[in-house]
């Protein structure tokens, strides 16, 4: 076999290639994911809900974090009215 | 306006979909080229992913007066190549299905001694030698692009990829000679 004939063979074979079918679906869905975790808000108030709704400690401690400002503001309320009796006093 | 640069187009504007196409137009040289650089089949193809995806992710940054879509393209394959190459060292090139030649049994064991041999003179080639060969002859690659993907002049490309094939030439021939 004559050396050029040799290198143009190999040269064949190694041009020969096959890519597995599901090459380019595997990057496409790469792709998507990507798009999806770069559109996603900063802030997504529907997943918020939904995750405090699937767990019970964490209603809870919404809950108690509500009472907890309500009576912080009740008592800032007290204050000011009873700072006002002293200055009109 | 090119259909390349179409497809482009609607990409940026959101059409991700169009992004198949180029993927199912370029998936077997890149592949192919990553292949041959690392001499590595197993993970070829997930070395190709990488390319894809960060193709993707810089397509507003390709400039076409500045290069073809091939040549950028081409040149993340490369530098995603290096890389692979710089975390796995040690290679084994996978072998493709051997082609046997059933009315001329030696002729064919001859050939297949010859293109392992061509292959291990190619894994010996210094890197670069061997990235301009692969680029030339395996991809058919101009060498103005050629030299645009690996940053050097043409003259450059040209005689790394003359001495690749004068290696390659004269292990060849050395290798007829002492089977003769």
């Amino acid at each position: 076999m004559k050396s050029e004939e040799t290198y143009n063979a190999w040269k064949k074979r190694k041009s020969q290639i096959e890519v597995s079918g599901t090459f380019s679906d595997k990057v496409m869905s790469r792709i998507y994911q990507y798009e999806r975790a770069r559109r996603r808000p900063l802030f997504d108030f529907q997943r918020f809900v939904e995750t405090i709704s699937a767990h019970t400690f964490a209603k809870g401690a919404l809950v108690a974090a509500g009472a907890a400002m309500g009576l912080v503001r009740l008592i800032f309320m007290i204050l000011v009215i009873l700072s006002r009796g002293d200055i009109n006093g | 306006m090119t259909q390349e640069a179409e497809l482009i187009s609607q990409i940026l504007k959101g059409d991700i979909e169009s992004f198949r196409l180029l993927l199912e137009r370029y998936e077997r040289p890149v592949v192919r080229m990553i292949r041959n650089i690392t001499n590595d089949t197993e993970s070829c193809e997930d070395v190709a992913q990488d390319v894809f995806f960060a193709a993707y992710r810089k397509l507003a940054s390709f400039d076409p007066a500045r290069s073809s879509f091939t040549t950028w393209l081409f040149t993340i394959a490369r530098n995603k190549s290096l890389n692979a190459l710089k975390k796995k060292r040690a290679f084994s090139m996978g072998k493709l299905p051997e082609e046997t030649d059933l009315n001329n049994p030696s002729d064919s064991i001859v050939r297949n001694e010859l293109f392992e041999e061509l292959d291990r003179e190619l894994r010996a080639l210094p890197s670069r030698q061997k990235r301009a060969l692969i680029l030339a002859e395996f991809e058919k690659l101009p060498y103005e692009q050629i030299a645009q993907i690996e940053g050097v002049k043409i003259g450059t490309v040209k005689s790394r990829i003359n001495r690749a094939k004068e290696k390659l030439r004269s292990a060849l021939s050395s290798f007829c000679e002492g089977n003769i």
